[in-house]
């Protein structure tokens, strides 16, 4: 039997594909285990596991979804099937009325078996050329650089805060991003499968990549500080830029590359977070009793 | 760390009490939540054969005693003046550990309900002396800025070892390993309790010397204005000591209410805490471990708020993923058998890792040596004890009423939210009536302008 943690994404995707075509959730009937042999399904029959056959001689009528188990066509079904995940096969005296739509999952069809309309949605990955990656990349960071420069020249004490927590206080820092993203990652998928909060936890995505982004300004901050370039805005732009680069090159360096990465990563996000963005100098709690 | 500057400059004596601590409290913690908390109850059901009910109640009846004695004694140490003095206070562990040692060898050997209770009025003897007794060291071996990390060390060390050994959760697998391990620790303790032997008179004399140095807690001293850093002590009968126990409080009733159910129903305990493959247990060792250690960092670098926050937070969002399992159950009957997600134990871990390090460290942070006998057997005994004692009186009124597993879990949920919020609220109007009078809004935990 499929684990939940596996089924019950899938069942999610079923749950909006019916509320997209107007179905009702409360009609649905769920297979996770077991044989069963299908003579009649309510509206909508979704199987999760376990093997869901329509015997030869039956002629259902209702709409199936395949997301795990085995569903086999050997009389004739009055509908539609979407397969998500799974096995589905028909017989050579198997007929689908309406149209068999195959998302992902493996399907066994007989030559004489008579099926209304098929379609598969593919779903191919393109790899980007180089000079598509370097444009994609440069892009980035010319304009996190831009947004650098602009915010060196406006607001400096902003990235100063984030960078010199990021310089020193970088075990709060790590703990702290590593801790929140963590848990804020895992209530933002739990947020998804109630559907409801489904735009609340896109934008709590979003919230922690712009987070994200706007640490690696802090890291260019401190890079710029660095580079003998006398104009602040100009020495942060190109930090920010270098930074960028380095830390996608950072990131083609196998095994070690990405766990450094990742410790950037974290850092950043957890002294954007304890400064408040940078509109507060983060001060150890402790530190007032030593002062 | 102060440590990482005593080590350098080798000054072994501080380095050692940090480790006398640790050691200490890390074994008497894995006591308490594997022989006390789970041998008893198959000691009570198995050996003796009482219904789960009966020893419940019985449980309920060791946590009021414990609470009850550990606040006679914290306050009889602080009114005697042994809470600043350090042989004293090994005097009394010594005896705690004697009576205890015997309590868990013969503790396999008891087939009767009296005797069982006998044992439960002793052991709450032993324990409630030792609450403020072994607390009340921090304020001799653990200097102020270390206690986060010192708490934490506890803390990783305590649930490490009772998530990998025993596996077995009988009475005789528990004593055996009890025994074997009180028996040293009761000789060094001997030792240094005697004051016959050279040595350790002298380690004890240098030791009882440091609490005019590490005496004064954290919450002690004034945390703004041109006095930060005067020592300001937390008054017993104040709302900066009585506002942590109330949270406190409300941490320990929330875990033990929902923990009592959570271990009674198989399909969230075999993938976890009772499973079969030794790499769950070691797996929920090792989240125990890295999350003590993250609490022990925010400990000291956030105020006490935070911490607190973030526990009613993570309790929130464990009963919610437990709570959700269970409507998952009730919707799609065939998924109730499958397996349970890691995530929910693993993120319980946490919550738990958390508020242990949080209670190892805020009691004596909150005292002085005069006062740390009382804070700490208050605090200690009042949202630990008492919390489980209250806890366990309810979780066992469900039972009669034959509240269903979704309820009992929604109740857990909603306290925690509503503790989560309350704080936030709180917080927030702590801020706005210090804005209103005009006093330093920004002298908010953690930051400054």
């Amino acid at each position: 039997m499929a684990a939940p943690s596996e089924v019950l994404p899938l069942l999610v995707v079923v749950i909006l594909l019916m509320t997209a075509s107007g179905q009702s959730a409360d009609r649905m009937e769920v297979h996770f285990d077991g044989d069963r042999a299908v003579a009649q399904v309510e509206e909508v029959l979704v199987v999760g596991g376990g093997t869901a056959t329509i015997p030869e001689g039956a002629a259902p009528n209702g709409t199936i979804y395949v997301v795990g188990g085995d569903f086999r066509v050997r009389g004739s079904l009055d509908g539609d099937v979407t397969q998500l995940a799974g096995n589905v096969s028909v017989a050579d005296a198997g007929a689908i009325a309406g149209e068999y739509r195959t998302i992902a999952g493996n399907s066994s069809i007989a030559e004489d078996a008579a099926i209304g309309s098929r379609s598969r949605v593919e779903f191919t990955q393109r790899d980007r050329s180089p000079a598509a990656d370097f444009g994609f990349l440069a892009l980035q960071a010319l304009s996190l650089a831009l947004v650098g420069a602009f915010l060196t020249r406006r607001r400096p004490a902003l990235l100063r805060n984030v960078g010199d927590s990021i310089a020193h206080h970088s075990v709060v820092s790590a703990v702290v991003g590593a801790f929140t993203g963590a848990t804020a990652l895992a209530l933002f998928v739990f947020m998804a499968f109630t559907l409801i909060l489904i735009p609340v936890s896109v934008f709590g995505i979003a919230v922690g990549l712009l987070s994200a982004a706007y640490a690696s300004l802090a890291y260019g901050y401190l890079v710029g500080a660095r580079l003998p370039i006398d104009r602040p805005d100009l020495s942060s732009g190109v930090g920010v830029a270098s930074f960028v680069v380095a830390l996608d090159l950072l990131g083609r360096v196998p095994l070690l590359g990405p766990i450094a990465q990742f410790t950037l990563v974290v850092t950043g996000l957890g002294a954007v977070l304890i400064t408040y963005y940078g509109f507060r100098e983060f001060e150890p709690a402790l530190s007032k009793l030593e002062g | 760390m102060r440590l990482f500057t005593y080590l350098r400059r080798r000054e072994w004596t501080p380095v050692l009490g940090c480790g006398l601590f640790v050691g200490f409290m890390a074994a008497g913690y894995y006591y308490n939540v594997t022989f006390v908390q789970l041998g008893l109850l198959d000691l009570g059901t198995r050996l003796v054969g009482m219904t789960e009910l009966q020893v419940s109640t019985w449980m309920a009846a060791l946590a009021l005693l414990t609470f009850f004695v550990a606040v006679a004694s914290g306050v009889t140490m602080d009114r005697r003046g042994w809470s600043s003095e350090l042989l004293v206070k090994f005097r009394l562990l010594f005896g705690v550990v004697a009576l205890q040692f015997l309590l868990t060898l013969v503790a396999p050997t008891i087939r009767t309900v009296p005797a069982f209770g006998a044992w439960i009025l002793a052991a709450s003897v032993a324990l409630g002396v030792g609450i403020p007794a072994s607390f009340s060291l921090a304020v001799d071996l653990v200097p102020v800025e270390d206690r986060g990390y010192v708490a934490a060390a506890i803390t990783a060390v305590a649930y490490f070892a009772a998530n990998v050994y025993p596996l077995d959760w009988r009475i005789e697998a528990f004593s055996a390993v009890m025994v074997a391990a009180m028996a040293p620790g009761a000789v060094a303790l001997g030792a240094l309790a005697s004051g016959r032997v050279g040595v350790a008179n002298r380690l004890v004399a240098r030791l009882a010397r440091q609490h005019e140095e590490f005496g004064v807690g954290r919450f002690c001293r004034t945390e703004t204005g041109e006095r930060t850093g005067e020592v300001r002590p937390v008054r017993t009968r104040s709302f900066a000591f009585w506002g942590p126990v109330v949270l406190m409080f409300g941490v320990f009733f929330v875990d033990s209410l929902g923990f009592l159910r959570i271990i009674e129903t198989p399909s969230f305990v075999l993938g976890a805490w009772q499973s079969p493959d030794f790499s769950d247990h070691l797996a929920l060792g090792v989240v125990h471990v890295v999350s003590a250690l993250v609490a022990g960092v925010l400990y000291t670098n956030f105020d006490r708020n935070w911490l607190f926050l973030w526990v009613f937070g993570l309790f929130s969002l464990t009963h919610l993923f437990y709570t959700t399992d269970v409507r998952t159950a009730a919707w799609f009957p065939a998924l109730a058998g499958g397996q349970v997600s890691p995530i929910n134990s693993a993120v319980y871990a946490v919550a738990v890792s958390f508020y242990t390090t949080l209670n190892f460290a805020l009691w004596p942070d909150l005292s002085t040596p005069e006062t740390v006998g009382t804070h700490t057997a208050v605090g200690v005994g009042l949202a630990g004890w008492l919390a489980t004692f209250l806890s366990t009186a309810l979780a066992l009124y469900f039972e009669t009423a034959e509240v269903t597993l979704l309820s009992h879990l929604n109740v857990v949920n909603a306290l925690a939210l509503l503790l989560f919020t309350g704080l936030v609220v709180a917080i927030y109007l702590r801020r706005l009536v210090a804005a209103a009078r005009g006093d330093d809004v920004s002298s908010s935990p953690g930051v400054r302008r």
